[in-house]
């Protein structure tokens, strides 16, 4: 059962509202409060005592308008996200409107940033509490909801004049309207849960090895693998690069076909190699994040160490970022054959976590304090992160951190699993 | 045991890339068997197949520009392998821009028939890509169920109009009902004829010619009106029919009434059987 914070009684959100947007499905809900303690309830319509929630001032707005072009590589990013996983975050800052996605087992992140100049126009706005305290939108979207009205992008951006977005922490619904040809407007009202976005902290530029490279010979690679493959190795040294199917210790008669191709070091924009290594992460994101490229033609980089730290793909625009940053397998004795028996050791060791929360959440508050820049997934490690959570780190799986809180609830979804878990 | 075998030309690269198509549309697993002038992909019947057979032969020297094999013993300087046909077209899919396929049995931790391509890509440098696709080898007792099927002494031979216009029609009919009827006569008439109980659905095909007989006494017993008639499962027939690409460049239907259908196909130098029993 949910850990109330004081005994106050079970009462509607402000203004009469419920606190959360409807939820579509029976699954628990969850809400960032003041103090950082994650709480879950199941239920349609259930409420939660939301002590400490003092009356909003103003509520957190998102407002923003693109055209038909934009509105192709705003669907692409929709649907390389919907690869990653089935929610989405919308996620206004002053950088930009960020979208982004987390897996279910947590073995892969993505976001693409937009700029403000991206966009026709773009305003955004946090929350205002009486006491003064500021938080975002937080907005959450089933992707089932969201990806139908970005289906067809090639006839989007024939049809679509203006598409504009508009929403607000206190009302329970995006609108999303379709301005099209000949007058006609579409409307869709797509109902949001109250959630705060999950980042990853992901120090890119201190890997070892970087690769960039034209969206389309990573294609032609990906296109030797089938489906049924899930796994895929990057081996690397400073002369060349061959990506392979992952192979586990014993092949047997019945297994799938083995394929490999070499790439010469020349056909890279930018090749560094600080590492001989050998990678095994998901194809499925990847394919995802090609997906996105080929939208914007711009150039995949990707920034890798040792097996067990996580690969990052990003694309670097002018008007977008986006990064990918997939878990990949670690290199240990009881190495995990496949991402799901990956995730299940995450469990474990998060479980293990979690039971020791309490203590960590007070030293995760002070690195958290040295932390300057909130939003891109470019923070530093500080080194307290790092020690309490290297086991974490271990199982590859990136680290994660709620945007904007002010305790760093760092295995936080760990303490929100506990809590299901019990239900 | 050893083959190894090279293909240099685009269009014999993408000749070959369509028949392995065409082989993994109409079998899963099948069968390849390698001799010093040809390559055939062969399915046997089987129960769990439904007693579809299929065999399919090809010239090597049309199609690889080297070509070295040795069999499992002088005497019998054969191979016959087992493979997943999926595995093979795909392979070979990848090889569009290839300069060069080479093609071979190696034994890495199992027996494999690698695949070897040198692609060129836009900045004309060369990628090699591999694919090992495992494969089981049949030991030779087993392979006399792998010879070549005799031709059977059909009541009706008769050329096959363009199959896409029956693959259009047959695939209708399939709502209707599995039962499909396939009559041909001496006049160059065939039917395909389905039955359900509210209704009966029939496409005929005129003037289609008929090839000359293998024997004469047929023709002459046989009124040039009379159809010989088979019963199959449609969705075997629609298999069939799927795995063809393009219109071959001879295609003949053999029916034994009651007994089974007999497909013969050429497209350009590639042979194709297919033996489709009657529905018991």
């Amino acid at each position: 059962m949910t850990r109330p914070l004081c005994s106050q009684p079970m009462r509607k959100g402000v203004r009469g509202r419920p606190l959360y947007g409807e939820a579509t499905s029976g699954e628990g809900v969850e809400v960032e409060r003041e103090g950082g303690v994650l709480e879950a309830s199941e239920g349609v319509g259930s409420t939660v005592p939301v002590l400490g929630t003092q009356p909003v001032r103003a509520a957190a707005m998102l407002k923003c308008g693109m055209s038909g072009s934009q509105v192709k590589v705003f669907g692409k990013a929709i649907q390389a996200l919907s690869r990653v996983s089935d929610e989405l975050w919308l996620d206004p800052s002053e950088k930009g409107l960020a979208l982004r996605s987390v897996n279910s087992c947590r073995s892969a992140y993505g976001c693409v940033l937009f700029s403000p100049v991206f966009f026709q126009h773009y305003h955004w706005s946090t929350s205002v509490e009486v006491n003064g305290t500021k938080s975002n939108l937080n907005c959450k979207l089933g992707m089932k909801s969201i990806l139908p009205i970005f289906r067809c992008l090639n006839s989007l951006e024939r049809n679509v004049e203006m598409c504009k977005i508009f929403t607000r922490s206190d009302k329970s619904k995006v609108v999303i309207q379709l301005f099209c040809r000949h007058g006609i407007k579409k409307t869709h009202n797509v109902c949001f849960q109250e959630s705060q976005p999950l980042q990853v902290l992901f120090e890119k530029n201190t890997c070892s090895n970087i690769l960039m490279i034209q969206p389309r010979v990573l294609a032609e690679a990906i296109v030797l693998f089938t489906s049924s493959q899930e796994e895929v190795t990057l081996a690397v040294t400073p002369l060349e690069v061959c990506i392979k199917s992952s192979t586990e210790e014993s092949m047997d008669l019945n297994s799938s076909v083995y394929s490999e191709m070499f790439v010469g070091p020349h056909e890279f924009e930018f090749f560094q190699i600080g590492v001989d290594t050998e990678i095994t992460f998901c194809c499925k994101e990847l394919k995802g994040m090609l997906i996105f490229s080929e939208a914007t033609h711009a150039p995949i980089t990707m920034h890798f160490d040792f097996p067990g730290k996580p690969l990052a793909l990003s694309i670097d625009h002018m008007l977008l970022e986006a990064n990918f940053i997939l878990a990949t397998l670690a290199d240990e004795p009881s190495r995990a054959s496949s991402p799901q028996s990956l995730c299940l050791s995450q469990k474990r060791k998060r479980s293990d976590l979690a039971v020791s929360n309490s203590k960590v959440g007070k030293k995760d508050n002070k690195a958290m304090e040295s932390i300057s820049r909130k939003v891109a997934p470019r923070n530093l490690y500080a080194d307290e992160i790092l020690s309490n959570i290297s086991t974490l780190e271990n199982s590859g799986s990136p680290i994660m951190k709620r945007v904007n809180s002010d305790t760093e609830e760092e295995p936080g979804s760990s303490s929100l699993r506990k809590v299901k878990e019990k239900h | 045991m050893k083959f190894r075998a090279k293909i240099a030309d685009a269009a014999c690269l993408n000749h070959f890339t369509r028949v392995s198509c065409m082989v993994a549309k109409l079998a899963r697993t099948c069968t390849l068997r390698i001799r010093p002038h040809t390559l055939n992909f062969i399915l046997a019947d089987s129960a769990a197949g439904g007693g579809v057979s299929m065999w399919c032969e090809l010239p090597q020297e049309n199609f690889f520009s080297e070509f070295q094999m040795e069999g499992v013993s002088e005497e019998n300087n054969e191979i016959y392998v087992e493979l997943t046909a999926e595995n093979l077209s795909r392979a070979l899919k990848t090889a569009q821009n290839a300069r060069a396929l080479k093609v071979k049995l190696t034994n890495k931790h199992f027996p494999c028939l690698t695949v070897s391509i040198e692609l060129v890509s836009v900045s004309s440098s060369s990628r090699m890509v591999t694919h090992d696709i495992p494969v089981k080898v049949i030991p030779r007792k087993l392979w006399k169920n792998l010879q070549e099927p005799a031709v059977p002494d059909s009541d009706v031979s008769i050329y096959m109009p363009v199959l896409k216009t029956m693959k259009s029609v047959v695939e209708k009919m399939k709502n209707i009902s599995n039962q499909l009827i396939i009559e041909a006569n001496l006049n160059g008439d065939l039917n395909l004829k389905i039955e359900s109980e509210l209704v009966s659905v029939t496409t005929h095909f005129k003037d289609l010619g008929n090839p000359p007989s293998a024997s004469e006494n047929e023709s002459e017993d046989r009124s040039p009106e009379q159809m010989a008639e088979v019963q199959v499962d449609i969705r075997k027939f629609l298999q069939f029919l799927a795995g063809q690409q393009v219109n071959p460049t001879r295609g003949i239907c053999n029916v034994v009434s009651h007994k089974m259908v007999h497909f013969d196909l050429l497209h350009e130098d590639v042979s194709l059987q297919y033996f489709i029993p009657a529905m018991s």
